[in-house]
């Protein structure tokens, strides 16, 4: 993206396709909405149950496993849509000069609608469990560290599907791993296996990061505000470093 | 004369060609093994040492049989594909044009669609606003705005589909702009004449116009000169009637 002009060109472009598979996938129904709540919500009752069992003792148990689910949701949403986003607009990309940057942008963009609604039934659990659901400001911060995470994932995981048709089903598979290795219905603790291993997991610095800020208003830690911002710089470039280095080939290899 | 003119595409020497034994798209498995081993390498050359110089207000044609490398030249010079050899230089907006369904969503409403297709091309909200207006009047689908487009008949899709593509045109104002066989519409006498009419409007706009088409009238009616390309090199380049007669010598009947 050489200049600003350009990209604003790319973000407007990106909204408007964002809006418009927004509106397709919400067709018809005012429950739109309610789909893409459907998914987080009723993992989060499953949990919730799930919880008594094996975490007792985590404080508001029920904002700390959903705020977990729902990051995870934005995750795991985009990048799979993301995945598919060149080569599902195959004859698109052959007939029209667009920048294809949008095509993984307006993927994002489309969760992140989405996520708008799932932080206000977020704000609504603060009210019932009766935290300060002002906090809620301070999400965000981490949400834009977050955001160019996955945004960076998103174009490098575009270029892949290009070259590989099947990475959905493995994309799926790392989906599910990732799922249940990150922490978010249960709480990592020191001295144990998986907790040595979330240290090279993202997911595990931008969810911790949102619970400490969020729920429980605690200071941050120097070590997890400096990895999720590598970690997010990381992504961010390689990804857009890699996507604008093969995407003079996505019409030739569609 | 021509230094009054700016120099709007220069194509040197540009070649193309596309691996016959590539596959597409394959599965993670299969990728994997395949660099395993090298199989020989099939090549079509789809261009060849193609040289090419537009200026401002010119207006080109470019014939040739399916498949001789039309629209890969114009593609390559939307910027779509890569050459392998040679310059491609282009000073100016471009707009590439193949069809006037591109983007249109059949499950979103007519003013939806307007938006969408409006921002594909380039446009802000208010200039879309601006013209909104005018694509609904020109399309004559002043009772449909609501509808969704799966409703509307192939006529209706081909109004809607023009109205929006002519008036993005009109309001980006490309200095370069590539038609590909996207020339004549379709629909009734009349949408057809008012159709003719604003594209005509914009080919003399200044524009820079490459035009491939198979249609010898559009060619010689619009065209000031001619590309003939054959199997990937120019065989005849000149005045359009020259060039016309000849390529009907060696094809028509």
């Amino acid at each position: 993206m050489g200049n600003w002009q350009e990209i604003e060109r790319v973000l407007r472009l990106s909204f408007s396709l964002a809006k418009a598979n927004f509106k397709v996938r919400n067709e018809g129904s005012y429950l739109g909405i309610f789909w893409y709540l459907l998914e987080p919500l009723a993992l989060f009752v499953i949990f919730l149950i799930l919880g008594e069992v094996i975490n007792v003792d985590i404080g508001y148990y029920p904002l700390y496993l959903f705020l977990g689910l729902i990051m995870f949701n934005l995750f795991s949403k985009a990048t799979t849509e993301a995945a598919r986003s060149i080569s599902d607009n195959a004859a698109f990309i052959k007939s029209s000069k667009v920048p294809y940057e949008a095509l993984v942008i307006s993927r994002v963009f489309q969760f992140v609608f989405s996520h708008i609604f799932e932080l206000v039934v977020f704000v609504v659990f603060m009210i019932i469990f009766n935290v300060n659901f002002f906090w809620i400001i301070n999400y965000s911060f981490i949400f834009i560290v977050f955001f160019f995470f996955v945004l960076g994932l998103a174009f490098f995981l575009a270029v892949v599907g290009v070259y590989v048709r099947d990475l959905h089903n493995i994309w799926r598979i790392v989906i599910m791993l990732l799922m249940f290795l990150t922490p978010i219905f249960y709480f990592s603790r020191e001295g144990f296996l998986i907790t040595e291993i979330n240290f090279y997991n993202p997911l595990f610095y931008f969810i911790s990061i949102a619970r400490d800020f969020v729920i429980y208003h605690r200071g941050l830690e120097l070590g997890f505000f400096i990895g999720s911002i590598l970690f997010s710089v990381f992504s961010f470039f390689v990804g857009l470093f890699i996507f604008r280095r093969y995407k003079y080939k996505f019409a030739e290899m569609l | 004369m021509e230094d009054k003119k700016t120099e709007r595409i220069v194509v040197e020497r540009i070649s193309k060609k596309f691996d016959l034994h590539f596959r597409k798209q394959e599965g993670a498995l299969a990728r994997i093994l395949s660099l395993l081993y090298w199989g020989e390498e099939k090549e079509l050359h789809v261009l060849r040492d193609i040289s090419l110089r537009v200026f401002s207000g010119d207006s080109i044609g470019i014939i040739g049989k399916n498949g001789c490398g039309k629209s890969t030249l114009l593609r390559i010079i939307a910027g779509i594909y890569r050459a392998d050899k040679g310059i491609v230089k282009t000073n100016g907006n471009i707009i590439y044009l193949t069809g006037f369904f591109n983007g249109l969503n059949d499950r979103l409403t007519m003013w939806e669609n307007i938006y969408l297709v409006g921002a594909i091309y380039g446009l802000s909200q208010r200039e879309i606003k601006k013209k909104f207006d005018e694509i609904v009047s020109f399309s004559g689908l002043n009772d449909f705005v609501d509808t969704k487009l799966y409703q509307f008949s192939s006529g209706m899709l081909i109004r809607l589909g023009f109205s929006i593509v002519i008036h993005c045109l009109h309001q980006k104002n490309p200095d370069i702009l590539l038609i590909d066989e996207a020339f004549t519409t379709g629909g009734d006498i009349e949408f057809q004449q008012r159709a003719l009419g604003k594209m005509e409007q914009i080919i003399k706009s200044g524009a820079s116009v490459l035009l491939a088409s198979h249609s010898l009238d559009v060619i010689q009616k619009y065209c000031d000169k001619v590309l003939w390309i054959d199997d990937g090199v120019i065989a005849k380049e000149g005045k359009a009637g020259d060039v016309v007669e000849a390529y009907m010598k060696k094809y028509g009947s």
